[in-house]
């Protein structure tokens, strides 16, 4: 099966990028999500990129760690990563699982995140 | 001739003893031996007499004792029962989530601390805070009289999880106490926000709102503009 076929959406908004993750995330997808999104960074010079992952139900560590290391590399590459929309379970799991995402930024819902990316780039 | 009628007698009574017996075994303690005459077998007879009524006595001892343990069971038993309703009250009762202001939700912890009650706070607060859309989350542990190091790291945990949900959480009314054990236990608590009154929290949070200006409160949802704090 190719992978290369399920792709996630990346949708480009003024300066922003906005990823919806819909469907069950397996290592391989996390994966290209990554470089599929730090590709887009660069290709589109965005300024800040929204993950959605409200209809995720589960996390493990392994997602946990792409999330947290997207992050990072999004950050040094000059844009702001906001996760959004985590579920109270998640949270709790990835709290038990020691991975706390120190550097993260999240946010409740779509709207407040985007409220955050703007307060940023207009501190900036 | 003589001797052999003395011979058919003791048999006879020992039959009647085994007869007694038979039905001491059976549970009639209430039949002894009775005899007429006095020979050789009345002393063994008379023996057999106590031996039952001492039977008898130590039975209804034991059935005593037995009634007095059941008793005392039920007892024990309804006061559990009690006890387990306490516990499930206190735990609906002990971690209530309400929501002060917009976007500002107040957790008072009141009572000792144990792992499964925090647990319950944290599953209450991260869910209050995705169906209520706070961002801004206050943990007021005035009424909590000490820590331990599990208490310690669950409301770090909260704290944490909170965090990744996009909400702030401010931990507010460390007791002198509190602070003592945990600096003494080496929790470091650097970076979660405490405040020292629940007062205080609020007001940061309100500022942090941008619904208190300049010790003026703002608010979008009644005309109670312009309170004077």
């Amino acid at each position: 099966m190719d992978f290369n076929e399920k792709r996630i959406p990346i949708i480009k908004i003024r300066d922003y990028l906005i990823v919806s993750i819909q469907v069950d995330m397996h290592d391989r997808l996390a994966l290209q999500l990554q470089t599929q999104i730090l590709e887009e960074i660069y290709r589109t010079g965005a300024k800040g990129v929204l993950i959605d992952i409200s209809t995720l139900e589960m996390v493990d560590s392994f997602i946990g760690r792409v999330l947290s290391g997207m992050a990072s590399m999004a950050a040094i590459m000059d844009a702001a990563v906001v996760i959004v929309g985590m579920q109270p379970a998640v949270a709790i799991t990835l709290v038990e699982l020691g991975l706390e995402m120190p550097g993260v930024d999240t946010a409740l819902n779509m709207e407040l995140g985007m409220e955050m990316l703007e307060k940023r780039l207009n501190k900036a | 001739m003589e001797a052999n009628t003395e011979i058919k007698n003791a048999k006879v009574r020992i039959e009647h003893i085994e007869d007694v017996l038979s039905s001491v075994a059976a549970g009639d303690l209430d039949i002894r031996i009775e005899s007429e005459i006095e020979d050789d077998l009345t002393g063994v007879e008379q023996a057999i007499n106590l031996l039952i009524d001492d039977l008898t006595h130590e039975l209804k001892k034991s059935i005593k004792m037995k009634e007095d343990m059941e008793d005392k069971l039920r007892k024990i038993q309804d006061q559990q029962k009690t006890i387990l309703q306490q516990q499930e009250d206190l735990m609906e009762l002990s971690s209530p989530v309400s929501k002060v202001w917009d976007n500002i939700l107040i957790l008072p912890v009141i009572g000792t601390l144990d792992s499964q009650r925090t647990q319950i706070m944290m599953e209450n607060l991260l869910l209050k805070i995705v169906s209520t859309g706070c961002t801004t989350a206050i943990l007021d542990i005035t009424g909590v009289p000490t820590v331990d190091t599990q208490v310690a790291n669950h409301l770090l945990k909260t704290v944490t999880a909170a965090r990744l949900l996009g909400a702030e959480c401010i931990v507010s009314g460390i007791s002198p106490a509190i602070a003592q054990t945990i600096v003494h236990l080496g929790i470091n608590l650097s970076n979660i926000l405490t405040k020292a009154t629940l007062q205080s929290a609020m007001i940061y949070a309100m500022k942090k709102n941008e619904q208190l200006v300049d010790g003026k409160v703002k608010t979008n949802f009644t005309d109670i503009d312009d309170i004077q704090l």
